[in-house]
């Protein structure tokens, strides 16, 4: 009997490499029930191939989702083709807790997993192979990633002193905002105002001090503004809100509330106290305005006589009443 | 420089019904799983440089494509589809693919990589059965959505001169799916190709 037994051999290493192999391999017959479980599986779900082979997956492992599996098996079936799922879309397939106490980053698992037909010997797919891989370390690297690249990204938006947008993303909303009403015609509004006098903020308490009133001064036009208003810082103390849908009379309540706050409310640092005022400009949008720039420009004419009328006050822009120059 | 590949109109034609062939099943595949009656144009075949491809990729609508690229290989052939969605027509995508929940942004990938699977397997799986081979595929790999193509197959990047490339167009009946499918087949697997064709020539 040489033969049977070369054959023999031949299935035990195969048998070896399949049970030794660094990734998990689950087959499945038509009803879903465990017809192979290897060392991988066996070992990160701690349960022998006895506990788990011919019984259903759905009954052992409720972590998976029965409907969504099922529609991934069935065009395995259909298309005799492998499906895929990356650990992007599902974290994991089944739910293994990380096992590495030290280096191990994350909580469980992260698992990449590609479903392949397999036929019988009559030619038809009659079960399919699961293969699991451990792709944590790839997943836990691309997801420091990503935070990374996102609080860069922050950090190039925001103006670093008051964390209000920077002049030039700013900007990027204005322009945004500015395409939007010369199309549509809505009511949008525009603040711009600075802190009166600010040089002698600086001259009389130094710079730290100066900075501190710049900080206050955009925590109250947080808390003034609402979700969709656009706040920035445009300049030293010039600050600039961008109020989409907003009536210029609406504009102008909340204009004056923060001038009114600002004013309350004086800056404290290490031990003194810091009695400020703001000015205020605003204009609508107005069809005649010819780009963004226009419409600061304006913005700050009214700002402009707030500062002559006396500081610490609100202006509107008054646009020409003719049309003439249509 | 690798020496100019010409593709004579023996193989073409050859080719051609390969693709049609492979289309045909494709679509009763399709239109059994799915449920859906698919429209499936006439294969496209040619032997296109990495700008020509850009080109054909661009007369898409480019503002609004979402693209999934899955790799294959198999029998010495080798090479990448690249899907070409509509983002305007998610939420049928969806539907089609049977996800009945909200489709919020993961899900978004995981229709596109499904759909992706699904289409791009049932044509490739009809030419690897012509061929008498069987491709291996990797996981299908959505290029960032709003992403130029132009760039990604610019000279820089690219280390291949000519491909034979083929193109089919899928739309599906009720729903608001249409996409283009481009298979590309780089000149360095392009002999085994050939030579599987003369086979079926003689």
């Amino acid at each position: 009997m040489p033969e049977q037994k070369a054959l023999l051999n031949d299935f035990r290493w195969i048998m070896d490499v399949i049970q030794t192999i660094d990734v998990g391999l689950v087959l499945l017959d038509k009803d879903y029930k465990v017809r192979l479980w290897n060392s991988f599986m066996q070992n990160h779900s701690a349960t022998t191939a006895e506990e788990v082979i011919g019984y259903s997956l759905f009954d052992l492992f409720p972590e998976i989702d029965e409907k969504w599996f099922r529609r991934k098996v069935q065009s395995v079936y259909v298309l005799k083709n492998s499906a895929f799922t990356t650990w992007e879309q599902r974290p994991y397939l089944f739910r293994f807790d990380n096992y590495r106490p030290i280096t191990g980053k994350a909580e469980f698992m992260y698992q990449n997993s590609t479903f392949i037909p397999i036929q019988g010997l009559d030619g038809s797919t009659d079960s399919i192979c699961v293969i699991i891989y451990d792709v944590t370390e790839q997943a836990v690297n691309n997801i420091e990633f990503e935070k990374v690249n996102t609080k860069l990204e922050y950090i190039s938006r925001t103006d670093g002193l008051t964390s209000l947008l920077n002049r030039k993303t700013w900007e990027d909303s204005l322009e945004h905002e500015f395409a939007r009403e010369s199309r549509y015609h809505e009511n949008c509004s525009l603040i711009m105002f600075d802190i009166d006098h600010f040089k002698n903020v600086n001259d009389n308490y130094g710079h730290p001090a100066g900075d501190e009133v710049i900080r206050q001064t955009a925590d109250i036009v947080r808390q003034s503004i609402r979700k969709t208003d656009i706040a920035g810082r445009y300049g030293g103390e010039e600050y600039v809100i961008l109020l989409p849908h907003t009536s210029i009379d609406s504009a102008y309540v909340l204009g004056e509330r923060i001038r009114k706050k600002i004013a309350a409310k004086p800056a404290f640092y290490e031990g003194e106290v810091i009695n400020y005022t703001v000015s205020l400009g605003i204009a609508s949008f107005h069809e005649s305005l010819k780009n963004p720039t226009h419409w600061i420009d304006v913005a700050d004419k009214a700002l402009y006589e707030s500062k002559e009328a006396g500081r610490n006050n609100t202006h509107i822009y008054q646009y020409p009443e003719t049309s003439s120059d249509a | 420089m690798s020496q100019q590949i010409v593709l004579s109109e023996d193989h073409r034609d050859c080719l051609q019904e390969i693709s049609n062939v492979a289309m045909g099943q494709a679509g009763g595949h399709l239109a059994r799983l799915l449920d859906a009656f698919v429209i499936l144009s006439i294969p496209h075949v040619a032997l296109l440089s990495p700008s020509e491809i850009a080109m054909a990729v661009q007369t898409v609508d480019n503002q609004n494509v979402s693209g999934v690229c899955q790799g294959f290989i198999g029998g010495g052939i080798s090479g990448e589809s690249m899907l070409l969605f509509n983002d305007t027509s998610f939420n049928d995508l969806a539907k089609l693919m049977g996800y009945e929940e909200e489709v919020s942004g993961t899900a978004e990938r995981e229709v596109l990589i499904d759909a992706t699977n699904i289409l791009v397997g049932a044509l490739l799986r009809g030419i690897a059965e012509q061929l008498d081979i069987e491709f291996s595929f990797g996981p299908p790999a959505i290029l960032g959505q709003h992403q130029e193509l132009d760039k990604l197959l610019s000279s820089k990047n690219v280390r291949w001169n000519q491909a034979l490339v083929i193109e089919v167009g899928y739309q599906i009946e009720n729903y608001d799916v249409q996409c283009d499918l481009l298979v590309v087949i780089t000149e360095r697997s392009l002999h085994y190709l050939l030579n599987k064709l003369n086979y079926l020539l003689d």
